[in-house]
């Protein structure tokens, strides 16, 4: 994640219909878009010209805060790569090797983790020391630029990282890769259904949700009080913890989940500079992630707590904590955010630097621990007391 | 060469007196260390090099093509024998005992001239080291070539230092040259850069018109083959420069002058001197130059050489100065040392400490089997791997093998910026300097003579040769360096050639070995980089056209 920076905003780089379009992509179509820079590799061969690849450049500098669809993206600035050059051939061959497995994957319905293709494409070079990767930064980093130069994400390359993050909740999904698997999220026990790595459409299916709203939440600690109380049932919610800074997959889900179902979402989070970048990952996407916005995203996400009114208002005081100096650099540098210059959010950002003071979830136990769940949020969401 | 024979000459009075007291063994074993007789490899070494030496320098005499066979065996722990053959002039019956069986008897060391054996004890040395050794008498075979060779032993009488000949035989054929048989303990064989084997090889090297043989004790035959059929003229004896001289040496010279007066005997025995000196000398003196120079006082001795000093001479004649010759150390190196590349260089002859004529000989062999194999092989470049940078050190083209960090050529060798001339680490390189310094007086910093003084003309004058030899060598390394980055660039590519058109062919489906050969094609030319051989060039080209 990247978490410094100021962002300049700049002319729109990417339409709504553009990104609606991307959304839909399935296999068939990135498998296509890999073929088709194969391609254009071949034909530069074949016409004795140095091939080339070309992907977005990512550095802070091609980083833009577009205001009309509220999210951070990249510009249009681009970087080439050509095999017939000292310093890109291996970086050149690298890339070919992560095309040509992706392609296999989407072309024969196979997934894999980033590790896997790493594996996959490990080996010795001909009558060489020398290995294809040395390590998984150097296919991460392939993977990366794959995605970037066809403009998507690596979910739809059929690759993934990582999952974290649970899903609880009255919605029904069908796993389209497994067997047609259906289930409703509220009848798996308390623990929820643990948020895959790809959310795509062709692969997970929301078929019916029962909800009004999406009510997502940094801690683990709070998503199991919120279930053990029975928040989602009572309150027509679907809850989703992410346990920390949310994971792909689920700001995927939450990106669809609002723009499928177009369901409102609060974010609960600590009341402290983590918190509140977790929230602005989720509402406008990350800095390293510029380019998949668009599919990750959610501009309309409303943050609902922990503020420092909250404080005020159940008295909360002695169970505040004091801030770090690193919390109080990180708060500055938030402050000069494109996306964090409004008045509600300067005003608790200066508040919060002001008095050096941040709020856990679990403070609000000092209330009793049925508080948050039957006061707390319920009177917050009536009455629509959000930052922006 | 003035102190040269000021030094000889005294140290045979000594010697003289010496002789009636003490036993000449005594002697010899006081003044071991002075003979280079220290250190059991050192000793073998100073043997092997005497009678080379003496080979040589017969041979050289007597306008011959030296052909010298040195063998070792090892007889027991420390023990050995050495056998030496050469095909010079041979010895009489006459003369062996004096050139064999009595210390300091040599000639040379009266003379003024170039020499090779300028340091060391003579065979003679080596006759009473190996009878104070082993309690043996050497065996010696010589023949001039016409009527029968002959065969003894000799020793020699340490109280008179006056040779014993047994066994005088005569053989019953004919044969030329000299061969001598000789047993030495507290000795040791190595091959290491101080041992006998690379004492010949440089031998060799310097001596290009020598083939020079050699049978180790572990059995192997080396052979040293000849490169030219030029025998070098033999060097001329000069006469010293007043610029060169001490009082002592113009004594001991004085009373062994044919002149009648001082002047004369200045004008005669010196080089340089003329009326006008003379006229300025005696204006400079307090006694008269026509006086006997037989009853030249020592401060009237002192007198002339404070003259000398106060005088501006014309620098000395370079005549007596026998240079190899670049070609012929280019030849010598070419076929022993066997580098890549090699350049020579003989610089005119300069002067130093204002009346030693000298001369230096640069050879820089680069690359192939340049250079000395050492342990570490952490060097950078894999090409260079495990080689470092062997000096070669001669004076009038022995070779010097031992102080080495005291001689004004690693000095100087030491002192270039290297990296200037496209060389890293002298740790790390495959290079091989030659230098042969010639002089009539070669400024020794020691008694054992092994090391050049670093007098500043010296110093210079080797600086400037090695810098000249350096920038030429530079110009091959860098276009060598090319070629390398070259062939690395190009390899590189064609490394990363097939998993790149076979990435592209299974996504496009098109011929592998096809995107290879145009890949290739595209690597050689846009990149204007050698194809790897010829076949594939010849391959390649129609395809390119028919594009």
């Amino acid at each position: 994640m990247a978490k410094k920076g100021k962002k300049k905003v700049v002319k729109r780089v990417s339409s709504k219909a553009s990104i609606r379009k991307k959304e839909l992509e399935g296999p068939k179509e990135i498998a296509e878009r890999i073929k088709k820079i194969a391609m254009e590799m071949v034909k530069e061969i074949e016409h004795g010209k140095n091939p080339r690849f070309k992907t977005k450049l990512r550095g802070r500098g091609n980083v833009v805060f577009d205001e009309d669809l509220g999210i951070i993206t990249l510009g249009d600035k681009s970087a080439t790569r050509t095999f017939l050059n000292i310093a890109h051939a291996r970086k050149f061959l690298q890339t070919t090797l992560v095309m040509s497995k992706t392609y296999e994957y989407l072309t024969h319905n196979k997934t894999a983790s980033i590790r896997e293709v790493y594996y996959e494409l490990k080996h010795t070079i001909g009558n060489t020391k020398e290995n294809t990767f040395e390590d998984q930064r150097e296919s991460d980093a392939c993977i990366v630029d794959l995605e970037h130069s066809i403009d998507t994400i690596r979910e739809k390359l059929n690759v993934h990282a990582n999952p974290k993050g649970t899903l609880y909740g009255d919605i029904t999904l069908v796993d389209r890769q497994h067997h047609n698997d259906t289930f409703n999220c509220l009848k798996l026990g308390r623990g929820g259904w643990s948020i895959m790595s790809r959310m795509e459409p062709h692969e997970i299916e929301i078929k019916k949700i029962n909800a009004k709203y999406v009510l997502v939440i940094e801690t683990s600690a709070m998503y199991e009080r919120l279930v053990e109380e029975d928040f989602a049932r009572k309150n027509k919610a679907i809850l989703v913890g992410t346990g920390g800074q949310a994971a792909r997959g689920t700001r995927r889900l939450i990106h669809r989940l609002h723009f499928e179902h177009k369901l409102p979402v609060y974010v609960f989070t600590d009341g402290d500079p983590y918190g509140w970048y977790i929230y602005s990952v989720i509402k406008q996407g990350s800095m390293a992630l510029a380019a998949h916005s668009s599919l990750l995203a959610c501009p309309t996400a409303k943050y609902i707590g922990m503020t420092l009114e909250d404080v005020e208002e159940y008295g909360l005081q002695n169970v505040t904590e004091k801030m770090k100096p690193t919390d109080i650099k990180r708060a500055k540098e938030m402050l000069a955010y494109e996306w964090f210059k409004n008045k509600p959010w300067q005003n608790e950002l200066k508040k919060a630097m002001q008095l050096k003071i941040r709020i856990e979830q679990q403070a609000l136990a000092n209330k009793s621990l049925e508080f948050v769940a039957k006061e707390y949020l319920p009177k917050k969401i009536k009455n629509k007391e959000f930052l922006p | 060469m003035k102190k040269k024979v000021k030094k000889t000459i005294v140290t045979g009075d000594v010697l003289a007196k010496e002789f009636k007291e003490h036993s000449v063994a005594e002697f010899f074993k006081k003044n071991r260390q002075m003979l280079g007789l220290y250190g059991k490899v050192r000793t073998l070494t100073t043997v092997v090099h005497e009678y080379v030496t003496n080979s040589l320098d017969a041979c050289e005499e007597a306008g011959i093509l030296p052909e010298i066979e040195i063998k070792l065996d090892e007889l027991g722990p420390e023990y050995y024998q050495i056998t030496i053959k050469d095909n010079g002039p041979g010895l009489t019956k006459d003369t062996v005992g004096k050139a064999l069986g009595q210390l300091l008897a040599g000639t040379k060391f009266h003379r003024l001239m170039q020499m090779r054996g300028q340091q060391g004890i003579g065979a003679s040395g080596c006759t009473m080291l190996s009878q104070m050794t082993t309690g043996k008498a050497i065996k010696v075979i010589s023949g001039t070539g016409k009527g029968k060779a002959f065969a003894c032993e000799i020793s020699i009488d340490p109280k008179k230092n006056e040779p014993q000949i047994y066994n005088m035989r005569d053989l019953d054929r004919k044969f030329r040259g000299l061969m001598i048989q000789a047993k030495f303990k507290g000795v040791l064989y190595r091959e290491s850069a101080m041992g006998p084997l690379e004492y010949l090889r440089r031998t060799a090297i310097a001596n290009p018109h020598a083939k020079i043989i050699f049978r180790s004790p572990k059995g192997e035959k080396i052979i040293f083959n000849r490169t030219t059929t030029y025998i070098p003229k033999p060097p001329k004896p000069m006469k010293p420069h007043p610029a060169g001289v001490t009082v002592d040496d113009v004594i001991t010279m004085a009373h062994h002058t044919k002149a009648q007066k001082v002047s004369s005997f200045l004008k005669n025995d010196f080089e340089r001197i003329g009326d006008t000196a003379i006229a300025q000398i005696q204006k400079l003196v307090s006694f008269d130059l026509n006086k006997d120079p037989r009853k030249l006082t020592w401060s009237e001795a002192e007198q002339i050489v404070n003259a000398f000093k106060k005088i501006k001479f014309i620098a000395p004649s370079a005549d007596g100065l026998r240079p190899i010759g670049e070609a012929r150390i280019r030849k010598s190196l070419e076929s022993i040392v066997q580098p890549e590349y090699v350049y020579t260089l003989t610089r005119p002859p300069k002067v130093y400490a204002g009346g030693y004529p000298f001369q230096v000989e640069i050879g820089i062999a680069y690359g192939g089997k340049a250079g000395i194999t050492t342990e570490n092989n952490q060097a950078k470049e894999d090409e260079n791997q495990g080689v470092k940078v062997e000096i070669m050190r001669f004076a009038n083209r022995a070779p010097l093998l031992f102080d080495a960090g005291n001689c004004a050529i690693t000095k100087a060798v030491h002192s270039i910026d290297w990296k200037r001339y496209g060389i890293r680490d002298l740790e790390n390189v495959p290079l091989t300097i030659f230098v042969n310094f010639i002089s009539v007086h070669v400024p020794y910093t020691g008694a054992g003579k092994q090391a050049i003084a670093d007098e500043d003309e010296i110093m210079e004058e080797l600086r400037l040769a090695l810098m000249m030899c350096a920038r030429k060598t530079a110009r091959y390394i860098s276009a060598k360096r090319a070629e390398i980055e070259k062939k690395m660039k190009r390899d590189m590519f064609y490394k990363y050639i097939p998993e790149v058109a076979e990435a592209l062919s299974k996504i496009t489906k098109k011929d592998k070995n096809k995107l290879i050969k145009k890949l290739e094609w595209l690597v050689l030319n846009k990149l204007k980089l050698e194809k790897p051989e010829e076949k594939k060039v010849k391959r390649l080209k129609p395809k390119q056209k028919g594009e």
